[in-house]
C-alpha cells in the first residue's frame, strides 16, 4: 500500500494525516491542477456535486449514494470546507483522491476557498485546533489559488441511463429522473414537447422563492409518471433540436454563476485565476453570483458577485453552446433546483447544511453518449458561433429556437447520514440559534 | 461555533419525561423549587449564550453597548468572543426591533413616569444603555426586571463590584426578594429587579388536562400583591425576549393576563421563535432538545397568525407580527445595512432567510396614547 493509500485509508476513517504528508500532498496536487486549464474539460458519464462544507460524515454518504471513487467520475463544485466540523478533513480526503485519480476526480474553487472567507467560516480555527499551528489551512490555501474555475463536461447523453428500478417508461423519453439514496425511482419526467416549453415558465423558477422538483426526502419508490408536463418545478425541456439519442449540448460547471464580464467560456479561460479570490471582477463573479427571478443584471445581496437573471442565462448558453449551466453555491432545501426553463441548476449536496437548516441534498448524474458524436460534434465553448451569438432573429428567437436539448439528468437525493454510525469520531455537533 | 457544553442526552431524556405539564397545578407564592431544576438551569444558560452573542455582536461592530462586556462571560479572561456572521446579524436585528419599538413606546408616553417590565431579563443591558442615553425622551423610566432570584442576585453582584456600573447605578434598597436602585445618571430613572419564577406569577391549571385550549382564567391573586411595587395606573410595556416560550403554555397565558387584568395602558413585545413544523423548524427543535432547550409554547403558536390571535386574545387591541427577517428588510435603513453588512460580510443567505424567518417580534397595545410602530415601517 503506497503512502498515498495509506492517507486515503486515514482519511476515510475521518482522522487528519501528519502535517508533513499534507504538506506534501499538497505540493503534488499543485503540480497537478497548475497543469489544468482554468475550465476543465470533463467527459460524461460523470457526476456533479455541489457544496460539502466539511460535513465529512455526509461526504462518506454522497460516496455511498453515488459510487466510490474511482468507480464513479466526480466533479465537485467547490466549497469544501468551512462552517462543518470536519474540512480538513473532507478537503484532504477530496485532495488525496485527485492526486491519486487525477482523471476521475475534478475539484473546481468554490468562494469559500479563500483565505479570508476560510478565516471568518471555520477553516482557519479548525486547522490551528486539529495542528496547533496555521501552516496546514496555509497549505491548503496555496491548493486553492491552484483550482479550476470551472469545468466543462461533454459527451453527455440526452438518454438516462438504465436504471435496474426501471418503470414502464421507456428510458429514452426521461428527461429527468429522481432517487432516494438507496437507488430507488421516486419520480421521472418526460421530455415535454417543444411549444409547451416554450410557454411554459419553470414553476419553480416563477416564484423565486419556493424550490425545485420536491423530491419528498423520505419517500420511497412512486415510479409516478406524469404525463404532459415536466416536474413540478423543473419544467422540463424540450426537444428543441436534436432527436433522442443524440449527445446533448456541453454542462458548463462553476460555482457561483456567471459574469457580466464573461460573455465566453474562452473569456473564463482567459483569467489569470492563480491568487486569491479577488474582491470584485470576473473570477469572483463566478464564484460568488446567484441565478435570480430578474431581467439582466442585479445586485448581490452577498455583497459579491451578481444576481442574473433568465435572459443572461440563456443568451450565454446560445452564445457558449451549452444546454445547461450546473452551479452549487446556494442552498436548496430539496437538494437541487433547476431554474429559467431548465437552463440552469442549482446542486446542492450538504445535507442538513451547518447541521441546522433541515434540507436533503444532491448530487447530478449525466449519462455517456454512446453514439460518439458528443466530443467532436459540439463545440466546448472553444469556438465561438460565427455570428458571435446574436443571430437576425435576436435574443426571442435565441430563446424560442436555438437552445440546446438539456441532456438526461438523474438526481440522487440523500439525507445526513448518522453521526455515529460508522465507528469515526463524530463529535455531536451544536448548531447555534437565537437564544 | 461556540456553545455551552453538551448536556447529557440521558439526564434530558428524563427530565423530558417530567417535564410536561411542569408547573401546572402549583399554587403561586408556593416554594420557587419547581420540578426539574436542570431544565431551568438550562435555561438560565440560554442567557449566557444571549450575552455572548452580545458581546460578538458588540466587539465586531454591529451594536454599541459598553454594558455587554460587564455581564458576559468569557470562555477565558480577555478571549475574543465570535460568533458567526449570520448569528450577529440576527443578535443586531433583534435588538434593534426592540429597541425601535421601546423608542417609540418612550416618546409616546415622554413626560411622565412609565414602566417597562422585562421578563426573564437575565443579563439583558437594555436598561442600563436607556440610563445613560443622553435622549431626552429616556426619562421617568421604572424599570423592571424579573428572572429567577439566583438570577436577580448575580445581577446585584455584578451592579456593586463592577466600577463602570458603580457610576451609573446606586443601590437604594435590597430585600430578600427585590432589589431596587437609582440611575446616578438620570435620577428620575429606577432599575428594580425581582427574584421571582416566573411560574409563579401563574394561576393555578388543572394538571389533568393541559392539552385543553386555555380558558382566559381570572387571576385569583391580582398583580398587586405578587408584584406590589408596579404602579397599575401608569403606561406599561411588557417584554419578553425569548422567555415565555420556555414555560408550559397556559402559564404564559395566565401571566398575560395577570398584567392585563391589571394595566389599562399596557403595550407588550415578544420575541421569540416560530415555524416547530417544517424541516428547519423539525431540525431546530430536535437541536435545542438536544441541549435540553424546550419551548412550549412554540407548539401551541406555530405561525406569526398564532402570535397575532394570541396577543388578541390576551386583550390587545392592535396587534403587529413580523418575522426578523422582515424587520431586516423593512426597519434597517439601507445606509444602516451597507454599513453592517461591510463589517464581515454575510454569506449565508439563504441560511439568513430561513433563520431569520423562524424568529417574530410580536407587538400590540391597549389604552391611550401609545404609539407603537406599524409593521410596515418605523
Amino acid at each position: 500500500m503506497s503512502d498515498l493509500d495509506k492517507a486515503i485509508a486515514q482519511l476515510r476513517a475521518c482522522r487528519p494525516i501528519p502535517e508533513a504528508q499534507v504538506r506534501e500532498l499538497c505540493h503534488k496536487a499543485r503540480e497537478l491542477l497548475i497543469e489544468e486549464g482554468n475550465v476543465v474539460t470533463v467527459t460524461a458519464p460523470v457526476t456533479i456535486c455541489g457544496d460539502i462544507h466539511g460535513q465529512f460524515h455526509d461526504l462518506m454518504e454522497l460516496f455511498r449514494v453515488g459510487g466510490d471513487v474511482p468507480d464513479t467520475n466526480y466533479l465537485f463544485m467547490g466549497d469544501f470546507v468551512d462552517r462543518g466540523f470536519y474540512s480538513l478533513e473532507s478537503f484532504l480526503l477530496l485532495l488525496c483522491l485527485k492526486v491519486r485519480y487525477p482523471d476521475r476526480m475534478t475539484l473546481i474553487r468554490g468562494n469559500h476557498e479563500s483565505r479570508q472567507i476560510t478565516t471568518v467560516y471555520g477553516f482557519y480555527d479548525e486547522c490551528l485546533r486539529k495542528y496547533g499551528s496555521a501552516n496546514v489551512w496555509r497549505y491548503c490555501c496555496d491548493v486553492f489559488d491552484y483550482l479550476a474555475l470551472g469545468a466543462i463536461v461533454l459527451g453527455a447523453s440526452n438518454t438516462i441511463s438504465p436504471n435496474p428500478e426501471q418503470t414502464e417508461m421507456s428510458t429514452e423519453d426521461i428527461e429527468i429522473e429522481v432517487c432516494n439514496a438507496d437507488g430507488q425511482i421516486m419520480s421521472q419526467f418526460p421530455r415535454t414537447p417543444r411549444n409547451a416549453r416554450a410557454r411554459g415558465k419553470s414553476p419553480n423558477g416563477a416564484g423565486g422563492t419556493t424550490n425545485g422538483v420536491a423530491p419528498g426526502a423520505s419517500g420511497g419508490p412512486s415510479g409516478g409518471v406524469p404525463t404532459g408536463t415536466g416536474p413540478p418545478g423543473s419544467g422540463a425541456s424540450g426537444v428543441s433540436g436534436g432527436s433522442v439519442g443524440n449527445p446533448a449540448g456541453a454542462v458548463l460547471c462553476v460555482h457561483g454563476g456567471l459574469s457580466p464580464l464573461i460573455d465566453t467560456v474562452d473569456k473564463i479561460r482567459l483569467l489569470d485565476r492563480k491568487q486569491e479570490v479577488p474582491h470584485e471582477g470576473a473570477m469572483c463573479d463566478l464564484l460568488w453570483s446567484d441565478p435570480d427571478e430578474i431581467d439582466g443584471w442585479g445586485l448581490s445581496p452577498r455583497g459579491a458577485g451578481f444576481l442574473f437573471g433568465a435572459d443572461i442565462v440563456k443568451m450565454f448558453n446560445y452564445r457558449n453552446d451549452l444546454s445547461l449551466i450546473a452551479r452549487a453555491h446556494q442552498l436548496v432545501m430539496e437538494g437541487f433546483k433547476e431554474m429559467f426553463d431548465t437552463s440552469i441548476v442549482t446542486v446542492w449536496s450538504a445535507p442538513n447544511y451547518c447541521y441546522r437548516c433541515g434540507n436533503v441534498a444532491a448530487l447530478l448524474e449525466l449519462s455517456e453518449d454512446d453514439s460518439g458524436l458528443g466530443i467532436f460534434a459540439r463545440s466546448n465553448g472553444d469556438v465561438g458561433r460565427s455570428d458571435g451569438g446574436v443571430s437576425g432573429g435576436g435574443l426571442r428567437n435565441v430563446l424560442e429556437n436555438d437552445l440546446k436539448p438539456g441532456p438526461a439528468r438523474r438526481y440522487r437525493v440523500f439525507q445526513a447520514a448518522p453521526q455515529d454510525s460508522r465507528g469515526m469520531p463524530a463529535k455531536k455537533p451544536v448548531a447555534d440559534y437565537f437564544l | 461555533m461556540s456553545a455551552p457544553s453538551i448536556p447529557n442526552l440521558l439526564s434530558l431524556r428524563g427530565s423530558s419525561r417530567g417535564g410536561r405539564g411542569r408547573g401546572f397545578g402549583r399554587g403561586r407564592g408556593g416554594s420557587s423549587s419547581h420540578s426539574a431544576p436542570g431544565h431551568d438551569v438550562t435555561i438560565q444558560g440560554t442567557d449566557t449564550d444571549a450575552a455572548l452573542s452580545r458581546l460578538s455582536a458588540v466587539e465586531i461592530g454591529y451594536l454599541d453597548d459598553p454594558f455587554a462586556e460587564v455581564f458576559a462571560q468569557r470562555p477565558a479572561p480577555g478571549a475574543p468572543v465570535r460568533r458567526l456572521p449570520i448569528i450577529n446579524r440576527g443578535t443586531y436585528t433583534r435588538t434593534t426591533a426592540i429597541d425601535t419599538i421601546f423608542n417609540h413606546f418612550l416618546a409616546s408616553t415622554a413626560g411622565s413616569p412609565r414602566q417597562i417590565i422585562s421578563l426573564g431579563a437575565g443579563t439583558d443591558t437594555r436598561a442600563l444603555r436607556l440610563f445613560t442615553s443622553t435622549s431626552p425622551a429616556h426619562s421617568d423610566i421604572l424599570y423592571y426586571e424579573i428572572d429567577f432570584p439566583t438570577i436577580t442576585a448575580k445581577k446585584l453582584a455584578t451592579v456593586r463590584t463592577f466600577p463602570p456600573l458603580c457610576v451609573i447605578l446606586s443601590v437604594i434598597e435590597n430585600t430578600p426578594s427585590s432589589w431596587t436602585a437609582y440611575s446616578k445618571t438620570n435620577p428620575t430613572n429606577k432599575l428594580i429587579c425581582h427574584g421571582i419564577d416566573l411560574r409563579d406569577l401563574a394561576q393555578p391549571q388543572p394538571l389533568s388536562q393541559p392539552q385543553d385550549p386555555p380558558a382566559l382564567p381570572q387571576p385569583q391573586t391580582p398583580l398587586s400583591h405578587l408584584l406590589p411595587s408596579i404602579d397599575t395606573s401608569l403606561p406599561t410595556i411588557l417584554l419578553s425576549e425569548c422567555c415565555l416560550c420556555y414555560l408550559p403554555t397556559p402559564a404564559t397565558t395566565s401571566i398575560l393576563s395577570l398584567f392585563t387584568s391589571a394595566i389599562p395602558n399596557l403595550a407588550i413585545t415578544i420575541y421569540e421563535p416560530i415555524l416547530p413544523s417544517d424541516p428547519f423548524g423539525r431540525m431546530m427543535v430536535s437541536n435545542l432538545a438536544a441541549r435540553g432547550i424546550r419551548m412550549p409554547t412554540l407548539e401551541a403558536y406555530q405561525a406569526p397568525a398564532d402570535e397575532e390571535r394570541r396577543l388578541k386574545e390576551a386583550g390587545f387591541e392592535e396587534v403587529r407580527v413580523m418575522t426578523v427577517e422582515r424587520i431586516w428588510q423593512g426597519w434597517v435603513s439601507q445606509e444602516e445595512k451597507e454599513r453592517v453588512d461591510g463589517l464581515e460580510g454575510l454569506d449565508e443567505v439563504e441560511e439568513w432567510i430561513l433563520l431569520a424567518g423562524h424568529y417574530i417580534v410580536a407587538w400590540g397595545w391597549r389604552g391611550k396614547g401609545l404609539e407603537l410602530p406599524s409593521s410596515e415601517g418605523t
